[in-house]
């Protein structure tokens, strides 16, 4: 069957199998940001934007995704033009095996989207589901913070200039 | 895992889906995340309900919310309408759900309909006297909660037909819930949950509500215990036997997590707490 969804801001249409997972097309597609960790929805590691919301896509049909906005880590940033939550994560030293960042870079989006001025329980209870076997909790937390600041000041300079 | 499936469908509108689903070998499916624990390979067409619009609300009036199945549990953690004893309750035992992620995509009527030992809303809605409205196409029945859980919602749903909302009764005054569950980290599957309700009246338990989920394979009221409190004096001695009585009237599972006769133990202990913690909140 079809699958016409949109990705990364793209118009999309995929050949899928009915029961294929989301996070299995997105990869075969090349959206290789998306990891696959527990196949069961724990470890956020496949964690994608699913109409504005994250969403663990491991365990979401992809047939589910008709007519669906979805975001992976590829259209947060480039390596060239990373977005800031990406380079506050290099700043603060937010990764080491890196398989959970694409996930929690999600989690982290749609904190900041929703809420520009979070506090370290809002980081923690946003990024709940994302588990980092390598125990770099404190960093990604950091960095987090650490965008929401810049992002207000840069907020305030924009507004200062008008 | 679904093995056979070739068809999916999106209806947007419920006796669409009515329609769909009174096919042979088809199945609803909303959220979705407990797709993947899906034993029968015989269903060949699922139907999406997440697309009906009519599906999704939440809305208090001063007596009764009124939760769309397909409501997210987010959505109701994040609720600003959600208020008042009820209200702050339901956001409270949502707030417990898993995480974010999965919060986002588990719905109000599918942790019902699944019917997992791991499922929180359920013993909320048990002890909050929660109604189900049913959907066959246009007709509607509504019945209690606690008839769809012991019927379980596989068999008590007829073909076709479809959870299409969850009523929950706006308590007032006089009335006390409490929440709690024992979980080894925050989102891995509870050990123990239980949930309490007391209402009062001139001192008196006039009315208790006792549900338990993880220690029994599906949520279930402890009602021989609610109804030994009914009619007494909340005193440390009676709440004490009636959480003896939950604790008694149980068939406790277990797994790697915690023994039967662990279980049995602290869940006694759970239900006086919690009972404790209902009569007080009930106090003020």
């Amino acid at each position: 069957m079809q699958l016409n969804c949109k990705v990364n801001g793209k118009a999309c249409c995929f050949e899928i199998e009915p029961n294929e997972m989301l996070a299995d097309v997105l990869r075969r597609e090349g959206y290789r940001g998306v990891k696959v960790g527990c196949r069961e929805g724990s470890c956020g590691a496949c964690s994608v934007m699913f109409n504005g919301k994250p969403r663990n896509s491991c365990i979401t049909l992809a047939a589910m995704a008709e007519g669906a906005d979805i975001m992976t880590v590829e259209g947060l940033g480039t390596p060239d033009k990373p977005h800031l939550l990406q380079s506050c994560y290099v700043k603060h030293g937010a990764a080491q095996c890196g398989f959970c960042n694409p996930g929690s870079l999600i989690s982290a989006k749609y904190l900041l989207d929703n809420n520009p001025n979070p506090t370290e329980d809002d980081v923690k209870e946003a990024l709940d589901g994302n588990l980092c076997r390598c125990t770099g909790y404190i960093k990604r937390i950091e960095a987090i913070l650490d965008a929401a600041q810049q992002m207000k000041k840069s907020a305030k300079s924009t507004r200062g200039k008008k | 895992m679904l093995k056979k499936l070739t068809q999916f469908y999106h209806p947007t509108t419920i006796e669409e889906a009515c329609k769909l689903l009174a096919k042979p070998k088809t199945a609803v499916i909303a959220g979705g995340t407990a797709e993947a624990l899906r034993k029968d390979d015989s269903i060949e067409a699922l139907v999406d309900i997440t697309h009906i619009k009519e599906l999704s609300h939440l809305d208090q009036d001063a007596s009764t919310i009124k939760i769309g199945a397909t409501t997210t549990v987010q959505e109701i953690y994040k609720s600003q309408k959600l208020k008042g004893m009820s209200g702050n309750f339901l956001k409270q035992v949502a707030g417990t759900v898993a995480a974010t992620a999965l919060r986002n995509t588990i719905t109000a009527g599918g942790n019902l309909a699944a019917q997992l030992w791991w499922s929180d809303l359920p013993v909320a809605y048990l002890i909050l006297d929660a109604e189900v409205v049913c959907r066959l196409g246009k007709p509607k029945r509504t019945v209690s909660v606690v008839q769809i859980i012991n019927d379980t919602p596989a068999k008590f749903l007829k073909k076709g037909e479809i959870i299409s909302e969850i009523h929950v009764p706006c308590f007032g005054n006089n009335t006390g819930c409490d929440f709690r569950k024992q979980i080894k980290t925050h989102h891995d599957y509870p050990t123990i949950t239980a949930a309490t309700r007391i209402t009062l009246k001139n001192g008196m338990i006039s009315e208790a509500r006792i549900a338990c989920n993880a220690v029994t394979p599906f949520p279930f009221r402890c009602q021989e215990a609610e109804k030994f409190l009914v009619g007494k004096k909340p005193t440390a001695e009676n709440i004490e036997k009636a959480a003896e009585k939950a604790a008694n009237s149980i068939k406790y599972r277990e797994d790697y997590r915690a023994s039967k006769e662990y279980r049995q133990e602290v869940f006694q202990v759970m239900v006086r707490r919690s009972l404790e913690a209902s009569v007080e909140a009930a106090k003020k």
